[in-house]
């Protein structure tokens, strides 16, 4: 294999998010990029597993921390070496559980095929009745044989659809590497029912649980909360769920508004409420029913495809690779110990999860409760496939929760069957943090054969840390930067806030992210033949000194005026809802 | 007015994409055949395809009109490090190698199971792979037709072309075959997403009529 070059502007450890808008932006502008990680795939815990893999991650990540510990590297000289990686933020209570049998065999035993507690399978061997329903019973087996078909988030997130996320995907066109589904429904708890959240203008008439007082009601405060000039004085020292109420709404409406539509619990303040049904609002009606976009293939696509871009513009990527620490002279990072090579840069980017413990200083540390569910049906059941954001209220002790419901039409997940993902603010552990909702919505236990909830197959839990709402100081050198892990919200404008901040400091002069030329601005000039072709091989090692920011600057140039007619006559077309492949029959 | 126009869109539309990936170790001629093919141009410069992104061209194949778009490894595969979001939706899956470079020659299995494991297709064994021996303008010759042919039987009878990027030889040829194979793929399988047709790209265009669906 090859050697790793050994010069760079930037080093970035790590393929998170964070790390991933950073990489592609260093590169856009000619920054030389070594992008690396240790593990062997991409997005760290930004990532998608399959479902063998996923049920592995336990595993994984104690072998992945042994590695950290058996490593004894010597001091060197004058310069200081730290080992990477610390076990601060190490996602936690991860248990996954099968509620099938192994085997399609109906004589076995009732087996848990994991180590588990008490709610384990109850009955499932197949009645007759089921049989002649054509229900499919799965198996343990039937699921890991699928196992490639599920692509589970760690991190599931939507966009909003005029959201800084979307605006940077399409600004940069990055967007071409990625394909989107619109949440095609929002659902809600509401009086111990799913009701369907109404959205659209159309939704509101059209929602027949909903009086027609209440729809004057509803359009009313939907339409005065859309003006952004609007006084918000009368909102100081407020709860949103207080500034509703005054508003004289219905209980229902309330709900609407209060949990579904601006994603708030009853603490929200009031301002932040009404920013974030302004988002809501804002993002309707560009691409499909909802303002919520889904990445296909899952949310681990998103790095990818930032990785993508700086590939392109000649980042170097080196995925599986062993990292002994780094060097550190005069609180200035020197080099990475990779493999026996030394790497040396101006900067180093750093994942959290891959800093050395004395790069953290953390205050506090909170945690985002997820539960992944395997699925028979849907939670509402309907003639064709949705794609299901559902907001679950806060109850009595617990807070609210986020759940999205996937079908096979997202790449997520094998035919005839939905991935679940909740999501919330931990407040025990993700076992209790989510047990009224399996509870009152899926039917974990398979004891009542006549239910027509969901029957849970599998399901996972872990804790992720939220990076959000912790306290984590930074104690590097001049010239490191650390990257965020997993955030609360729904989206990524967190995470693209941290990487801008962190590129502008390294490159304040630079643009972040300017438009790429699509492929065909690109002019390749042929040459004649000067070069003796068994060179070629030998530059191979050196192309990142032939690539000098001039020459990259120069083929990413795109024809200024033509792009900008392009943007122009591309304005006063409709979305492109892009029939991908279709074929001519 | 806004309806029409989609409709009419949707029509004009009824044409095929077709995805291909380009497959094989690093400097055995990938972006060059792409190029070649595309755009007609050679460089001799190695540069580690620095902005080699995806190539797309417009052909007919029996009578239809496909849009071919080639997918650059964009270097990725140097450190074994395509991710699995390259994979995605491919039609066809163009491996090539250095017939002057016998670790090349050597790759190939590791890089088809590659494909097979990250892109898993629906049927594996049906899969359309096409093998081009590349740079056959050089000597001294490493892998003979005979031997490429070979490997291409013991493995469900690839098709397989013999290229030189720089001169332009069999380029063409090669690149009709994958379109015809990526093509006779689609056409086979059931494409769950043709039938649900409705993923989005994203592009820079706003709905005219502006504003929220909501309240106006």
């Amino acid at each position: 294999m090859d050697q790793l070059p050994t010069e760079f502007d930037v080093i970035i450890v790590g393929t998170g998010i964070v790390e991933s808008v950073v990489s592609a932006a260093a590169s856009r502008v000619g920054k030389r990029v070594l992008h690396i990680d240790r593990s062997d795939y991409y997005g760290g815990q930004w990532a998608s597993f399959s479902l063998e893999s996923i049920s592995k991650l336990h595993e994984e990540q104690i072998e992945r921390k042994n590695i950290i510990n058996s490593s004894h590297i010597e001091h060197s000289g004058i310069s200081e070496f730290v080992e990477l990686g610390n076990k601060l933020f190490d996602i936690k209570n991860i248990e996954c559980t099968w509620h099938v049998q192994s085997k399609t065999d109906t004589e076995q035993s009732k087996e848990s095929t994991e180590m588990n507690d008490s709610d384990l399978i109850q009955n499932l061997v197949p009645n007759e009745e089921q049989h002649t329903q054509e229900t499919v019973t799965w198996t343990k087996e039937a699921l890991l044989k699928e196992s490639r078909k599920f692509n589970i988030d760690l991190v599931p997130k939507l966009q909003y659809a005029r959201g800084d996320f979307v605006e940077l995907l399409i600004s940069s066109n990055i967007a071409r590497y990625s394909e989107f589904r619109s949440v095609s429904r929002v659902l809600t708890w509401l009086n111990e029912h799913l009701e369907v959240v109404p959205c659209s203008r159309s939704d509101v008439f059209s929602n027949n649980k909903v009086s027609v007082i209440e729809k004057r009601m509803l359009m009313k405060l939907l339409t005065s909360l859309e003006d952004v000039e609007k006084d918000l004085s009368g909102c100081k020292d407020k709860t949103y769920h207080n500034y509703l109420k005054e508003k004289k709404l219905t209980p229902n409406l309330i709900h609407y508004v209060l949990y579904a539509i601006s994603m708030s619990d009853n603490n929200t303040l009031c301002e932040q409420g009404i920013k974030q049904t302004r988002r809501f609002l804002g993002s309707l009606g560009r691409f499909g029913k909802t303002p919520f976009l889904f990445s296909m293939y899952g949310s681990g696509e998103m790095p990818q495809a930032f990785c993508r871009l700086s590939a392109v513009f000649g980042g170097i990527y080196a995925l599986g690779q062993p990292m002994k620490g780094l060097t550190i002279s005069e609180n200035k990072f020197k080099c990475l110990l990779v493999n026996d090579q030394k790497l040396t840069a101006e900067h180093l980017v750093l994942n959290l999860e891959h800093a050395p413990k004395q790069f953290v200083d953390l205050k506090k540390l909170e945690y985002i409760s997820r539960c992944v569910l395997i699925t028979d049906r849907s939670v509402m059941s309907s003639e064709k496939e949705h794609l299901t954001l559902l907001l679950y209220p806060p109850e009595n002790d617990k807070n609210s929760v986020i759940m999205i419901e996937l079908g096979t039409l997202t790449g997520t997940c094998p035919k005839d069957l939905y991935l679940v993902h909740m999501t919330t603010r931990q407040k025990t552990n993700p076992k209790e943090d989510f047990l009224h909702i399996i509870n009152n919505i899926f039917n974990i236990n398979h004891k009542d054969t006549e239910s027509e909830k969901p029957k849970v197959l599998w399901v996972c839990y872990f804790s992720l840390p939220d990076f959000l709402s912790s306290d984590v100081k930074q104690n590097v050198p001049d010239n490191v930067f650390l990257g965020t892990g997993p955030d609360i919200d729904s989206d990524y404008d967190f995470s693209v806030k941290q990487a801008k901040e962190i590129f502008s400091k390294m490159y304040p002069e630079e643009e972040f992210l300017p438009r790429a030329p699509d492929p065909e601005e690109i002019v390749i000039e042929a040459e004649d033949e000067e070069i003796e072709d068994k060179d070629m091989a030998d530059k191979q090692t050196d192309q990142k000194d032939e690539a000098t920011d001039g020459e990259v600057k120069q083929k990413a140039e795109t024809k200024d005026t033509e792009t900008k007619q392009k943007a122009k006559t591309q304005d006063t077309e409709t979305l492109e809802n892009v029939e991908k492949k279709q074929v001519d029959h | 007015m806004h309806a029409i126009t989609y409709l009419r869109n949707m029509a004009s539309r009824k044409k095929t994409l077709l995805k291909v990936i380009i497959l094989g170790d690093s400097s055995v001629g990938k972006t060059s055949l792409m190029n070649q093919y595309v755009n007609r141009k050679f460089t001799n410069q190695y540069k580690a395809t620095i902005g080699a992104d995806f190539l797309t061209k417009e052909l007919t194949v029996d009578d239809r009109t496909v849009t071919m778009q080639i997918w650059d490894t964009a270097g990725q595969e140097r450190f074994q490090s395509l991710g699995v979001a390259f994979y995605r939706g491919a039609d066809c899956c163009v491996l090539v190698f250095d017939v002057t470079a016998p670790n090349t020659f050597k790759s190939l299995d590791s890089w088809r199971d590659e494909f097979l494991i990250q892109a898993s297709p629906r049927e594996p064994e049906n899969f359309p792979f096409v093998l081009l021996g590349n740079k056959v303008d050089l000597e001294p010759r490493a892998i003979s037709s005979k031997r490429a042919q070979q490997w291409c039987q013991s493995k469900n009878n690839i098709p397989y072309f013999e290229t030189s990027a720089k001169e332009g030889l069999n380029v063409e040829q090669a690149f009709m075959a994958i379109a015809k194979n990526a093509l006779a793929q689609q056409n086979s399988t059931v494409d769950l997403y043709n039938e649900f047709p409705d993923q989005i790209k994203l592009t820079n265009t706003q709905k005219p009529s502006g504003g929220s669906g909501c309240c106006q």
